[in-house]
C-alpha cells in the first residue's frame, strides 16, 4: 500500500513539475534557514559547556546601591578570591584574572604581539583548557612562567614542541614556557593566546591588595553539591568584613550563564544574548511555519486536480483514513527530499553564513542526535504541511468531485487566503523590523561623538614610548605628521572605568554615590581629541607640573554636581584634592547607546597605556603613517609598529547590533521570498483554474489587460490585508526592542509606506507574470482543454 | 432479496422550496437480476444509482441491502458493506490517470488488504478475461474509450461484487464498442452478478430483464422482458 502511495506521489510530483519545483524550493529554503538557525542557537547555548566543572564554576560579581538604582559589575578587588577561599570551606579554589593584555613575545628575530591574561595558578585546573604539553596543576606555580597556545607556539617557533623553551616578553623579562595549550574552542568567551602567572606581575598592579579598588575578575570553583543560593546569601557581606566602609555586596554568577545572561538590572540577571537567541529561535519557527503554509497552500491549490482521483478512490473502496495517509505520505516524501537538499545546502552555505553574521557556528555532522533530530524534524514538517490538504482532500464526496462542483470550494479558498495573509504578515513584520534595526544602528552611528573621530589613531604605549614621549612628539610635530599627541589611560572607545566617593562644595545628599567615568591623561587631551572646551584650559603636565592634581570635567559632570563658575573649584576624594582646570563638551566614551555619564579626566603621569595621535589632515594618511612609523621605530625599536584608527574601533561597537541586523535581514528576505514563491504558485493555479472563465470573457470581448487585472487584483488584496495586519504588530515589537537603548531612533511612518510600496511592486511582478500569461492565451485553446 | 427500496424521497431546498430529485421510489431487486433504468435527461437516473450505491444520501424512506438497514447504518459500516458487495462503472470511466492499467485494476484489492500473491492472480485473471494483457503497463490516456471502459469494468469486478452499478456505461462509446460492453454485461449476469444500469438507449436497455422508467424523480412504470 505504502509503495503504491509513494509511486503515485512520485508520479504526481513529476507530472506537475512547476508546482513541485516551487513547492520544493520553498520547503528547502525554509528548512535550510531552520537548520542554520538551529545550529546557531545550539552554538550560542553551548558556550562554556565544555568545562568539566561547568556546574561548579562561578564569576564573582559586585552589587552596590547607587542613586535610584543598583549597579552590578564584575571587576572585583584583588584580595577577594583568596579571602573567600580562606573564609568558606565551600570554595574549592579561586583564580584572579587581569584584563586582557597585548604583549610582545620575542624569540631570536621573531617578534609577535599576542593577547592573553595574567591568572593565578588554579586557573588551569578550574577551567578545561587542556595542555598538550605540561602539567595543568603546576604550570603557573612559579614566577615568570607562561603557557601559550599551540597556534602561538607555531608562530613563534615553527613547532608546537616548545615545552621549557624560553621566550622574552615585552622586551624585558625572560619567561619559561611551562605548557602548551590546545587552541581554544569557538564556544568560549575566554580569548587568550597565552597565560602568565599573575605572581610575576603582582608588583605592577598598585592596587593589588586594596579592598577598595576593583582591578581583577575573580573566579571561584565551589565544592560539588554546594547550594548556590544559600551560599550567595552567606558571602553577601564578605567585602564589608575587610573594608567596613564599603556597601558593596558580592554574589556568584554561574559559568553556564555567562554567555547568554550578562545584563543585570537592579542587581538581578535581566538577560543578555539570550534575548537575541530567543528572538532568532522564534524567527526560525516562523520561517518554518511560512514554509509549511506555502506547502499547504500549494497542495490545496491543486485540490481541484486531485478531487477526481479522490472521488474514484472512494468509489472503489478507499476509506478516509487511507486517503489521508496517502496525502501525508506524499508530503512526507516531499519533505524528505527537501530535507536532503537542505542538508546539502547548509553544508555549502555555512561558511558564508558565519561570515555574514560574524560567528563561528559549526555543525557536528557525525552526531547521531543530529540525524535523529533531522528525521523527526522532516517527519513533523511533512505531517504539519500535509495534514491540512490531507484532511481537506479526503473529505471530498465522490459525487461532488465528479461533477467538479465543490460546495466547499469557497471555504477552501478562504482558508487559503488566511494562510497567504499569515505568511505575508510574518514576512512583513520581519522586514519592518530589519529596517528599524538598521535605522537604529545608523542613528547611533551618526550620533555626534563629541570629538573629531577622523584622522585619529591610537598606538599602545609600550616599551620605550613613555620614556621618549616628548622626543617622539616633537619630532612628529616637526615633520608635520601630526597636529597633536597625548598620553591617555586607555583607548578612547573602550569602556571607561567608573568611580564614586567624590565630594565637592554644595554636594547634596542624593549625589552621595554619584558615579563618574574616570580617565587619565598626561596632557593635550582636549586638543588631540578635538573636544570643544567650554571653559578653562587643557591639562599639560609637561608645561604645568602642578597639573598632576588638575582635572578636566565634562558638561554632564558640571550639570550633575551643580558646581557654578567651575574653573579653580575643587573636587575631593579622600585625601586627594583635585582642581578643575577646564570643562569640555560631552563626548561618547563606552557605549554609544547610553547617555553620557559625568566624567573626570585627571592629569596623571603614570598608568597611561595609550598614545593618541591626531594626524595632519593636509597630508595623505599614508604619508602620515609612514612618517610616524619611522619615528616610532627609532625610539621604540623592539616593538612592531601597530596602530588602530579610532573611527574603526568605534565602528566595532555596533558588531552585536549589526549581527542582529544581518540575521533579520537574511531571514526577512527568505520569508518574503518563500511567500512570493507561494504567491507565484497560487497565481499560476488561479490562472489555470480560471482559464475557462478567462477564455469566455475574452470571447465576449474583454481585453487581455482587463483579464490580467482581474486576476492580479485578487492577490494584491491579500498583500494589502497582510500589510494592514502586520504593520501595527511590527510597530509594537520594535517599540519594545528599542526600549533597551537609552539613545534610540523614532519609528518613522515612511518605513511602513516604503515596505508597503516595495512589497506591492514585488507582488505585482510575481503575479502579473501569471496574469499576463493567462490573459494572452488563445481562448479557443483554454476552452477546449476544459 | 438483494436489496429493497421503500418509499425513498430525496430533495434539495431551492429558494425555501423542496425540489424532489427522487419522489417516493420503491424497488425490489433480487439476486441475479439485470435491470435497466431509463428516462429523459434530468429524470434522476444517476441520483437513484448513487443512492443504491450508497454514494448519496436520501431524506426519507428505507433502504435494505442484503438484509442490512442502510438508512440507519453508520458511515463506517456502510462503507464496509459497499466495499464488500458493490462495484461501480461510470460513463466517464474515472480511471486514475497516474496509475497504469494494471495498478488501476489492482487498487480496490489494496483497499481490501488482500495479499500480494492473491492480488497478482486476480488481476492477471481479469486482464486475461478482458483481453487487455498487452495493455497492462499503459496509462489511461494511452487507451481508446472502449478500452478505458473495459478497464473500468475490470476494476469494478476485481473485488467480486454481488451488485454492479453502471451509469451510462456506453454513453461515450460508439455503437460497436457499446454492444461489446453490453454482451459482456450479459455474460456477467449469467455468471450471477446482479446488474443495474442507467441508459438512454432502448437497445441497451433491452439487455436487461426488467426496465424501470423514471420521470422527474418518480417511477412511471416498469416493463419486463
Ligand atoms: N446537488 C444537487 N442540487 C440540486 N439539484 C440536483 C443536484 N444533483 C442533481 N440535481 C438535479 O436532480 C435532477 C436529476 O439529476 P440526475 O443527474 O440524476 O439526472 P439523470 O437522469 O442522470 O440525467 P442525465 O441523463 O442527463 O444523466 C436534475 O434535475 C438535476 O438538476
Ligand atoms: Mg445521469
Amino acid at each position: 500500500m505504502l509503495r503504491n502511495y509513494i509511486k503515485i506521489a512520485w508520479r504526481n510530483l513529476l507530472k506537475n513539475k512547476a508546482f513541485t519545483i516551487i513547492n520544493l524550493s520553498g520547503l528547502t529554503i525554509g528548512m535550510t534557514a531552520v537548520l542554520l538557525i538551529a545550529a546557531w542557537v545550539q552554538y550560542q547555548m553551548g558556550f562554556e559547556r565544555f568545562h568539566t566543572h561547568e556546574d561548579s564554576l562561578f564569576k564573582v560579581y559586585n552589587r552596590s546601591t547607587g542613586p535610584g538604582e543598583i549597579y552590578t559589575w564584575d571587576v572585583t578587588s584583588g584580595p577577594l578570591g583568596a579571602a573567600l577561599e580562606k573564609d568558606f570551606p565551600e570554595v574549592a579554589q579561586s583564580s584572579r584574572i587581569y584584563w586582557s593584555k597585548d604583549r610582545l613575545f620575542s624569540t631570536g628575530n621573531t617578534h609577535i604581539k599576542a593577547k592573553g591574561n595574567d591568572v593565578d595558578n588554579a586557573f588551569l585546573s578550574m577551567f578545561s583548557f587542556p595542555l598538550l604539553q605540561g602539567d595543568s596543576a603546576h604550570a603557573l606555580d612559579a614566577v615568570n612562567t607562561v603557557v601559550i597556545t599551540e597556534e602561538l607556539a607555531i608562530k613563534l617557533f615553527g613547532t608546537a614542541d616548545v615545552i621549557n623553551k624560553m621566550v622574552k616578553i615585552d622586551n624585558e623579562d625572560t619567561y619559561q614556557i611551562t605548557g602548551v595549550l590546545e587552541n581554544l574552542p569557538a564556544n568560549t568567551d575566554f580569548d587568550f593566546d597565552y597565560l602568565v602567572s599573575l605572581k610575576a606581575n603582582e608588583n605592577l598592579y598598585s592596587n593589588n591588595n586594596s579592598w577598595s579598588t576593583n582591578t581583577f575578575y575573580t573566579y571561584v570553583q565551589l565544592k560539588p553539591n554546594t547550594a548556590v543560593d544559600e551560599f550567595n546569601h552567606k558571602i553577601k557581606e564578605e567585602i564589608k568584613k575587610y573594608n567596613a566602609e564599603s556597601e558593596t555586596e558580592i554574589f556568584l554568577h554561574p559559568i553556564k550563564k555567562w554567555h547568554l545572561y550578562s545584563r543585570f538590572e537592579n542587581g538581578k540577571v535581566a538577560g543578555g544574548r539570550i534575548e537575541t537567541v530567543r528572538l532568532v529561535g522564534l524567527i526560525g519557527i516562523l520561517i518554518l511555519v511560512i514554509a509549511c503554509i506555502n506547502f499547504m497552500n500549494l497542495s490545496t491549490a491543486q485540490s481541484r486536480k486531485r478531487a477526481g482521483e479522490v472521488g474514484v478512490r472512494k468509489v472503489i473502496g478507499a476509506g478516509r483514513s487511507s486517503l489521508m495517509l496517502q496525502f501525508i505520505a506524499e508530503s512526507v516524501l516531499l519533505a524528505s527530499i527537501a530535507g536532503v537538499l537542505a542538508v546539502l545546502i547548509t553544508i555549502v552555505v555555512l561558511p558564508a553564513f558565519n561570515q555574514l553574521i560574524g560567528s563561528s557556528v559549526f555543525i557536528n555532522w557525525l552526531s547521531p542526535w543530529l540525524w535523529l533530530g533531522l528525521g523527526v524534524f522532516i517527519l513533523i514538517t511533512g505531517l504539519l504541511a500535509g495534514s491540512y490538504p490531507a484532511f481537506l482532500l479526503s473529505g471530498f464526496s465522490p459525487i461532488k468531485a465528479f461533477k467538479g462542483n465543490f460546495k466547499k470550494r469557497g471555504c477552501v479558498f478562504n482558508s487559503r487566503k488566511v494562510l497567504v495573509v499569515t505568511q505575508f504578515s510574518v514576512g512583513i513584520v520581519l522586514t519592518i523590523s530589519t529596517v528599524v534595526i538598521y535605522n537604529q544602528i545608523n542613528f547611533v552611528q551618526n550620533r555626534d561623538t563629541g570629538y573629531d573621530i577622523n584622522h585619529l589613531i591610537e598606538i599602545p604605549l609600550e616599551g620605550d614610548i613613555d620614556k621618549n614621549f616628548e622626543l617622539i612628539k616633537n619630532e612628529l610635530l616637526k615633520n608635520g605628521a601630526i597636529e597633536a599627541m597625548s598620553k591617555t589611560a586607555f583607548g578612547v572607545t573602550s569602556e571607561a572605568s567608573t568611580g564614586s566617593g567624590f565630594s565637592w562644595n554644595g554636594k547634596s545628599e542624593e549625589d552621595e554615590d554619584l558615579s563618574f567615568s574616570l580617565y587619565r591623561t598626561s596632557g593635550d587631551f582636549v586638543q588631540t581629541m578635538g573636544l570643544n572646551l567650554i571653559a578653562g584650559r587643557d591639562i599639560n603636565l609637561a608645561q604645568f607640573p602642578r597639573d598632576s592634581t588638575s582635572i578636566l570635567i565634562n558638561e554632564q559632570a558640571l550639570k550633575k554636581t551643580g558646581i557654578t563658575d567651575p574653573i579653580g573649584k575643587t573636587i575631593k576624594r579622600k585625601d586627594l584634592t583635585l582642581t578643575i582646570a577646564g570643562v569640555f563638551e560631552d563626548f561618547i566614551i563606552g557605549s554609544p547607546y547610553e547617555e553620557v555619564k559625568p566624567m573626570i579626566v585627571m592629569g596623571y603621569k603614570n598608568y597611561n597605556y595609550n598614545t593618541l595621535l591626531r594626524l595632519n589632515p593636509n597630508n595623505t594618511t599614508q604619508k602620515n603613517l609612514g612618517l610616524i612609523e619611522q619615528v616610532f621605530k627609532k625610539y621604540n625599536p623592539a616593538y612592531p609598529f601597530v596602530y588602530e584608527f579610532v573611527d574603526k574601533s568605534y565602528a566595532k561597537k555596533f558588531a552585536d547590533e549589526k549581527q542582529m541586523a544581518s540575521l533579520s535581514f537574511l531571514f526577512a528576505g527568505l520569508a518574503i521570498f518563500i511567500s512570493c514563491l507561494g504567491l507565484f504558485g497560487l497565481a499560476a493555479n488561479m490562472a489555470e483554474n480560471r482559464a475557462k472563465e478567462m477564455g469566455v470573457r475574452k470571447v465576449l470581448g474583454a481585453s487581455a489587460q482587463h483579464v490580467a487585472r482581474l486576476l492580479a487584483s485578487d492577490l494584491l488584496k491579500l498583500v494589502v490585508i497582510s500589510l494592514l495586519i502586520a504593520s501595527p504588530m511590527a510597530y509594537y515589537i520594535m517599540q519594545d526592542w528599542l526600549q533597551d537603548y537609552t539613545y534610540r531612533v523614532a519609528i518613522e511612518w515612511w518605513i511602513f509606506i516604503g515596505t508597503a510600496a516595495v512589497l506591492l511592486i514585488i507582488t505585482m511582478l510575481t503575479v502579473s507574470f501569471q496574469a499576463i500569461k493567462a490573459a494572452w492565451v488563445n481562448p479557443v485553446k483554454s476552452l477546449r482543454t476544459e | 432479496m438483494l436489496l429493497q427500496l421503500n418509499h425513498i424521497y430525496k430533495w434539495v431546498k431551492q429558494g425555501g422550496k423542496r425540489v424532489f430529485l427522487l419522489n417516493d421510489i420503491s424497488l425490489d431487486v433480487k439476486e441475479g437480476e439485470f435491470i435497466s433504468i431509463m428516462g429523459p435527461s434530468g429524470s434522476g437516473k444517476s441520483t437513484l444509482l448513487n443512492v443504491i450505491g450508497m454514494l448519496d444520501e436520501f431524506q426519507e424512506g428505507e433502504y435494505i441491502f442484503n438484509e442490512e438497514p442502510v438508512h440507519s447504518l453508520k458511515e463506517k459500516q456502510r462503507a464496509k458493506l459497499y466495499k464488500e458487495y458493490i462495484g461501480f462503472v461510470f460513463q466517464a470511466y474515472h480511471l486514475i490517470d497516474e496509475l497504469t492499467v494494471y495498478e488501476n485494476i489492482e487498487t480496490p484489492l489494496l483497499y481490501k488488504n488482500s495479499k500480494s500473491s492473491e492480488r497478482k492472480a486476480l488481476v492477471a485473471d481479469m486482464l486475461d478475461r478482458f483481453n487487455i494483457v498487452g495493455k497492462k503497463d499503459l496509462f489511461p490516456a494511452q487507451l481508446s474509450g472502449g478500452q478505458q471502459q473495459l478497464v473500468g469494468i475490470a476494476r469494478a469486478l476485481i473485488a467480486k461484487p454481488k451488485l454492479l452499478l453502471a451509469d451510462e456505461p456506453t454513453g461515450n462509446l460508439n455503437s460497436k464498442q457499446g454492444e461489446e460492453i453490453m454482451e459482456l454485461f450479459r455474460e456477467l449476469n449469467q455468471e450471477g452478478v446482479t446488474i443495474i444500469q442507467a441508459t438512454h438507449s432502448e437497445s441497451n436497455a433491452a439487455y436487461g430483464n426488467r426496465i424501470i422508467h423514471l420521470l422527474d424523480g418518480s417511477k412511471q412504470h416498469q416493463t419486463s422482458n
